[in-house]
């Protein structure tokens, strides 16, 4: 439950209730609904090629006021951003920053390690690894290319030196072909 | 004026960028202080060595910039936010001493104490009996 009070120039939005976003898995379908309210905090999902990265932007919010739990595959984010110095609510003579607590709960597809998270925070930035499991990592699969001409057949790479000479053999074939077809008739 | 100059899409610092940068208004609260103003502003992505902070005449402007921290190669999937500079600028009232303004930034969050300058602050004045 994230209670939030907002300054006069944001529009007032009610209770962040726990949302399950399947964020991962059919993303933008999630999200596009929630666009219209301002979410707190935002978060982007990156892919590399063995891990995704989740960041999420929370200035203001101390370490030990974050809390990350993974529990059945569902990885929640938990806060709160409190007035640090206590100003009573009649010194604000502007208000636009978010004070309160704040949750958000990310389900993480099946493909990632959840046991192997690693969250960093810096400058307010928050940095989510999520390890991709391994049968999810895309591993490159040798192609091996059989050369037709070659008489051992077996699966080799071609290179430039390899696919020099039976061209040179083909083209000695040819040019014997149509000699031998312009050949007169005798 | 060559338009070149222009079409071409310099950076504050000069510098030609490939891309366009974003530049954002944060979010900020001003409140009064037993001293004079307090002001924060949300910067997430902003170091210490990213921020420039800057009184000319009567004007606060502050100016960060986020050093990128997800590698080039990170393939964008699902988008709340982008990643850009903050720029937002302030008038200062004749109260604030310029001088003893000070500014800390911690975990992406600008805190800048605005002092009243000594003269506009509240002075008793001694009422003689005549």
């Amino acid at each position: 439950m994230a209670v939030f009070r907002w300054g006069h120039s944001w529009p007032e939005f009610r209770d962040l209730e726990r949302e399950v976003d399947r964020l991962l898995q059919t993303m933008n379908a999630t999200f596009q609904g929630f666009r219209i309210g301002r979410l707190f905090p935002p978060i982007n999902v990156y892919e590399l090629d063995d891990e995704y990265l989740l960041t999420a932007e929370v200035p203001g919010v101390a370490a030990e006021d974050l809390e990350l739990t993974v529990a059945d595959g569902i990885l929640t984010l938990k806060g709160c951003r409190e007035n640090p110095q206590n100003v009573p609510e009649e010194a604000y003579r502007r208000r636009e920053r978010a004070t309160g607590y704040w949750e958000r709960s990310i389900d993480l597809p099946e493909r990632v390690e959840d046991d192997k998270l690693r969250a960093v925070l810096n400058n307010g930035v928050l940095v989510v690894h999520l390890p991709k499991a391994e049968a999810a990592i895309p591993r490159r699969v040798p192609i091996a290319v059989g050369n037709g001409s070659s008489d051992s057949g077996s699966a080799r790479r071609i290179d430039v030196g390899a696919e020099h000479a039976p061209r040179e053999e083909r083209d000695a074939e040819n040019g014997d072909g149509p000699s031998e077809a312009g050949q007169p008739p005798v | 004026m060559s338009d070149e100059l222009i079409a071409g899409g310099a950076d504050a610092d000069g510098t030609l960028s490939r891309s366009p940068r974003y530049v954002f208004t944060p979010p900020i609260d001003i409140y009064e202080t037993e001293d004079g103003l307090g002001l924060m502003a949300d910067l997430p992505g902003v170091t210490p060595e990213t921020l420039d902070l800057e009184v000319q005449d009567n004007k606060l402007t502050l100016y960060g910039r986020v050093a990128p921290y997800v590698p080039a190669e990170a393939r964008l999937i699902h988008r709340e936010y982008e990643i850009g500079d903050y720029l937002r600028s302030f008038i200062l009232s004749e109260d604030v001493d310029h001088d003893r303004i000070t500014a800390r930034l911690s975990d992406g969050v600008l805190t800048v104490e605005l002092p009243r300058s000594e003269r506009s602050k509240p002075r008793k004045i001694r009422i003689e009996t005549g």
